[in-house]
């Protein structure tokens, strides 16, 4: 496993930010961390990077201690922060070629072609760029080293659509080449597009851990009866989601056709099946505030 | 990996410290013209003009008594001789605008160290890069060693342009009595001024080092540094107060008793009812200042938790 997370704890001053974090990220996955403002998010990256000393618990990257080894956790991981600030006194090219310096690189593999493919100037001083523009060369910082570990804060605020889609499609790309990518979002539908596994995190502990292929193979069911909607059947993989006078909303990820047999017996005046997603398992943590 | 870090904070302060020296050195040429006036049109006129018989000691004793004092103890105390050039010269050393340009450099410089970087959010960036905390403490500790000489060495360059321009040779040191003035005599002085340099911007890179905001962390040791010239100078005027120069940084900061007096060491006899007590040395009092906030910024540093920017 690339990165690894044992009861991984962060307090202060009595408030768990992180509580008991157990995680594990192999060498080309995405990994996705959802929750709502303060739900530990940014905590748990910060803790991964070794700018938090964890209360209790470890975290490693290719074995090596986050807090205690940090310097050569880090040789394995490229960061993009969420509150991104940049050395506004630089070029683009000055600042890449910085912090590439600063990692003991001095070949400047692919940046003139991602500089190109993400249409920035790298020769403008970074304080005439605008924000989205910071955030592309943010963006090709992360990309240029090739490090084995991609952490990503909030990778696409302040983003625009056709530059977001390029972000996403570089995220798959490093997947395929054998890297991995942790990134935290709000967004649920590109964390949908992108992730092979989510972890929920609601005010500090890990609550859910969702398998994406195992999400897309679920589904959604509204229902419309004649009359009072009758009691599901006890079907595998079947839930209900929702019962309200002649409506029922099931959440489906069992063989279809047992489903259907038992619709073809019901009064149904209405049916619509759509694909599970996201959406539906992020309510079941966080309510209205998905 | 260092050599990176040094080169991009040097890029960064260069403005800065080109008008750091740029003013010490134009205030030592202006300082310097100041000098040859009093010493050579005002006292002479003073003297045979108005005084006549009356020694010209008579005349300072009276301007530097009760509230004069104040004018003495910042140009160095009663053991500076007014009516002489090279003396007059090292109070360009001590004077209070020199004194503040030196803390405008080193307090500023470090306050933003760390927590100017925290502060803009650039320490993320930085730290997510595999750089060991220890080699960022080091950056600014060598640039330290590289720009305070040249700050040191603006202030003795414009000793020597000033002393050029305005005294007939200098060079040679000539000229007898109150006229001489030899720049290269003022060149010990400058290890003081180093040492004091450093010990400032040890204690703020401590500061710096603990703080989250460059403006908090600028706040305290302005205060803190204004404090400790204001007991000083105090302590040198009142008595009561005298026990408490040893305790600032500014007791050890004594560049015309180096230059005027070959003296190195300052004595701690201010906490013996004024009777010598033990000699210590001065720039090695502040070096060593310098290198216990550099050590603590080191160990607050390496073991801090670095919060997210606001």
């Amino acid at each position: 496993m690339l990165l690894h997370t044992e009861r991984l704890t962060k307090s202060y001053d009595g408030f768990r930010a992180l509580d008991g974090l157990d995680l594990t990220v192999a060498a080309g996955e995405v990994f996705g961390l959802l929750g709502p403002n303060g739900s530990g998010k940014t905590t748990a990256l910060r803790l991964f990077l070794g700018f938090l000393r964890p209360t209790s618990g470890r975290a490693t990257i290719a074995g090596h201690d986050c807090w205690h080894d940090s310097v050569r956790a880090r040789l394995h991981v490229s960061y993009l922060p969420g509150e991104l600030r940049l050395y506004e006194n630089m070029t683009g090219r000055q600042l890449v070629q910085f912090l590439e310096q600063i990692r003991g690189h001095s070949a400047q593999r692919d940046v003139d072609a991602l500089a190109r493919r993400f249409d920035i100037d790298l020769e403008r001083p970074i304080a005439h760029l605008s924000s989205g523009m910071k955030r592309k060369v943010a963006l090709l910082q992360v990309l240029v080293p090739h490090a084995p570990l991609l952490i990503l804060d909030e990778p696409t605020n302040a983003l625009d659509p056709t530059m977001r889609d390029e972000l996403l499609g570089q995220l798959r790309a490093a997947r395929d080449a054998g890297q991995a990518v942790v990134f935290s979002s709000h967004v649920l539908a590109e964390v949908e597009q992108v992730c092979d596994r989510v972890g929920i995190l609601q005010k500090g502990r890990l609550v859910h851990l969702q398998d994406m292929r195992e999400l897309r193979r679920g589904r959604l069911v509204h229902v419309r009866f004649g009359g009072a909607a009758p009691p599901p059947p006890d079907l595998p993989g079947l839930g209900v989601r929702e019962r309200l006078d002649g409506r029922l909303t099931l959440e489906h990820g069992g063989p279809l056709a047992p489903l259907l047999e038992w619709l073809g017996r019901q009064d149904v005046a209405d049916l619509r099946v759509e694909p599970l997603g996201l959406n539906a398992v992020y309510h079941r943590f966080h309510g209205a505030e998905a | 990996m260092t050599l990176t870090l040094v080169r991009k904070l040097l890029r960064d302060v260069r403005l800065t410290l080109f008008l750091v020296c740029l003013l010490l050195l134009l205030f030592q040429v202006l300082w310097a013209k100041i000098t040859q006036r009093i010493t050579e049109e005002v006292l002479p006129q003073l003297i045979n003009d108005i005084l006549k018989d009356v020694p010209i000691t008579t005349l300072l004793n009276i301007i530097f008594k009760g509230p004069g004092k104040i004018i003495e103890t910042l140009a160095g105390g009663e053991r500076v001789d007014l009516t002489r050039s090279s003396d007059m010269l090292t109070i360009g050393y001590v004077h209070p605008l020199v004194q503040t340009i030196f803390c405008v450099w080193a307090v500023g410089r470090a306050a933003g160290a760390v927590a100017g970087e925290i502060d803009r959010g650039t320490m993320e960036l930085l730290l997510a890069q595999p750089l060991p905390r220890w080699r960022l403490v080091l950056a600014h500790f060598c640039v330290d060693l590289l720009t305070i000489p040249l700050v040191c060495l603006s202030l003795w360059a414009g000793s020597w342009l000033g002393a050029a321009i305005f005294f007939v040779d200098w060079s040679a040191g000539q000229g007898v009595g109150a006229m001489r003035v030899s720049p290269l005599d003022l060149a010990p002085g400058l290890a003081n001024v180093a040492a004091l340099l450093f010990a400032l911007s040890g204690f703020t890179m401590w500061l710096s080092a603990r703080g989250r905001f460059r403006w908090r962390v600028l706040g305290t040791a302005v205060f803190v540094t204004l404090l400790q010239f204001l007991v000083n100078v105090l302590g040198q005027m009142w008595d009561a107060m005298a026990f408490l120069r040893p305790l600032t940084v500014f007791y050890y900061y004594q560049p015309q008793q180096t230059i005027l007096r070959g003296k190195w060491t300052v004595d701690l006899g201010v906490w013996n009812g004024g009777q010598p007590l033990l000699a210590v040395p001065a720039a090695a009092v502040l070096a060593a200042l310098g290198l216990a906030g550099y050590a603590l910024a080191l160990r607050t540093f390496t073991r801090r938790d670095l919060p997210a920017p606001l």
